[in-house]
């Protein structure tokens, strides 16, 4: 019902060498919240080694401020796999 | 027999646990090593700001985006030690500043998938006492925690540590920094230390409010006051910038020797430890001295190496949870800005 609400939305998907790297990135990524209560959902989802992201936004604003931080995490977090990975096979 | 798990298998072989704390929660960030008690590796940056200008959380985050995996990598490489090695990676869920505590728990959650370890969310506040603790070995301490975000007079009871007084509205340092701020006082290497050289020139004492309330302290009055009158002050010769860093170190630490006292009276405690930024002014340990020497009590302190932020203290307070049986899953590793110092159960002390 609130999706009528949303006038901006964005898909992202990101390319993973395998689907262990897109699923410890998933894992990262994840846990925290957006720090605003409402006006915004951004939703992660893994698909084989593809991590995909879909946002919708009451104002564009909003869904910048948004997009640009998990741009940022998630280059970090690329950058950390890069460094101290390759991951351990379980 | 067979069913065993992995990390009891760890115990049986190797005894020692080694815990890897990573802390970012304002304008430090460190990422340290503890081997049970033994402090590996302790690696920080501090970002810091041009006079006049505090830290905001989105510049802050950008600055620990840029050194973390630096001093990741200077962490391991000084502590001789593999991913391998490392039994639980520790890091600092909150409190603290929403962007910059983010970024840490990024790099924290990542490097326990790719090795394999399980992760663990310490409060700040906590890693502050564990260190403390660990360092002086103090017992059973009253605890003042003073830093540019939290003070708070601490003992522990009964599986919790207890706030017995704290500030109503800013931290102690949060109001010398700003202090620093309004004289164009260097952040380099941080404005309390600057306030602390300059005090020792200071010889005329300008009275200040005096803001102790019962058991808690206020700040924001005696900021609003100097801030007020600085400038009319300095600029009609009636002091000199030294007298008023001399002076605002006197009225805050009186106020905070106070409510240490009366902590202590009430818990019949024979031990301070002073932890925390402000805590490695040797002005307010000389005070906390005299009146703990009168009271016939002992004074715990340590220096900046482990009473600012770092990473170790995250690494400590991480070994005793983890060695009390706690791990944090990742879906529940969000990070959070308020976290109180006695929401935590002191699940590795009797």
């Amino acid at each position: 019902l609130s999706a009528c609400f949303f006038h901006h939305g964005l898909s992202l998907d990101v390319p993973f060498p395998s689907s262990h790297e897109a699923t410890v990135a998933l894992g990262s990524l994840s846990p925290d919240r957006e720090p605003r209560k409402g006006g915004i959902s951004k939703q992660l989802t893994v698909s084989g080694s593809t991590l995909s992201v879909r946002w919708s936004a009451d104002e564009a604003r909003i869904l910048r401020v948004s997009v640009s931080s998990f741009l940022d995490h998630l280059s970090l977090v690329l950058e950390t796999m890069q460094k101290f990975g390759p991951p351990v096979s379980q | 027999i067979y069913s065993i798990s992995k990390y009891a298998t760890k115990y049986l072989t190797c005894p020692m646990t080694v815990v890897i704390g990573f802390e970012g929660s304002a304008n430090k960030i460190g990422i340290g090593i503890i081997r049970d008690g033994e402090v590996l590796s302790n690696p920080r940056r501090t970002y810091i700001t041009p006079p006049g200008q505090g830290f905001m959380p989105s510049d802050t985050a950008r600055h620990h985006r840029a050194v973390i995996l630096t001093v990741l990598k200077e962490a391991l490489d000084q502590a001789g030690l593999k991913p391998a090695d490392i039994d639980c990676v520790a890091y600092t869920k909150g409190p603290g500043m929403g962007a910059p505590l983010v970024t840490v728990a990024l790099v924290a959650r990542t490097v326990a998938q790719l090795w394999g370890k399980p992760l663990l969310g310490v409060n700040h506040c906590i890693g502050h006492i564990e260190m403390g603790r660990l360092i002086t070995k103090a017992n059973n301490p009253t605890v003042l925690y003073v830093s540019g975000g939290n003070t708070q007079v601490i003992a522990y009871s009964e599986r919790r540590y207890r706030i017995f007084g704290e500030t109503i509205d800013i931290a102690v340092g949060n109001c010398l920094d700003r202090f620093a701020r309004v004289i164009k006082i260097s952040n380099d290497p941080s404005p309390g230390y600057n306030i602390e050289q300059m005090a020792k020139k200071g010889s005329q004492y300008v009275e200040l409010p005096y803001t102790v309330k019962g058991m808690d302290v206020s700040f924001s009055g005696i900021l609003s006051y100097i801030e007020a009158m600085a400038h009319k002050m300095l600029s009609s010769g009636q002091c000199t910038a030294e007298d008023l860093c001399f002076s605002l170190q006197e009225t805050l630490f009186t106020m905070l020797v106070e409510i240490t006292e009366r902590a202590m009276a009430h818990c019949g405690s024979q031990e301070v430890l002073i932890v925390g930024g402000v805590g490695c002014n040797l002005r307010l340990q000389e005070m906390m001295g005299v009146m703990c020497q009168e009271r016939g009590a002992k004074l715990f302190a340590t220096d900046e190496r482990f009473c600012i932020d770092n990473g170790a203290m995250i690494a400590q307070a991480g070994w005793e949870m983890f060695r009390s049986g706690k791990v944090t899953e990742l879906e529940d590793s969000w990070i959070t800005q308020r976290y109180r110092t006695d929401e935590v159960e002191v699940t590795w002390r009797d």
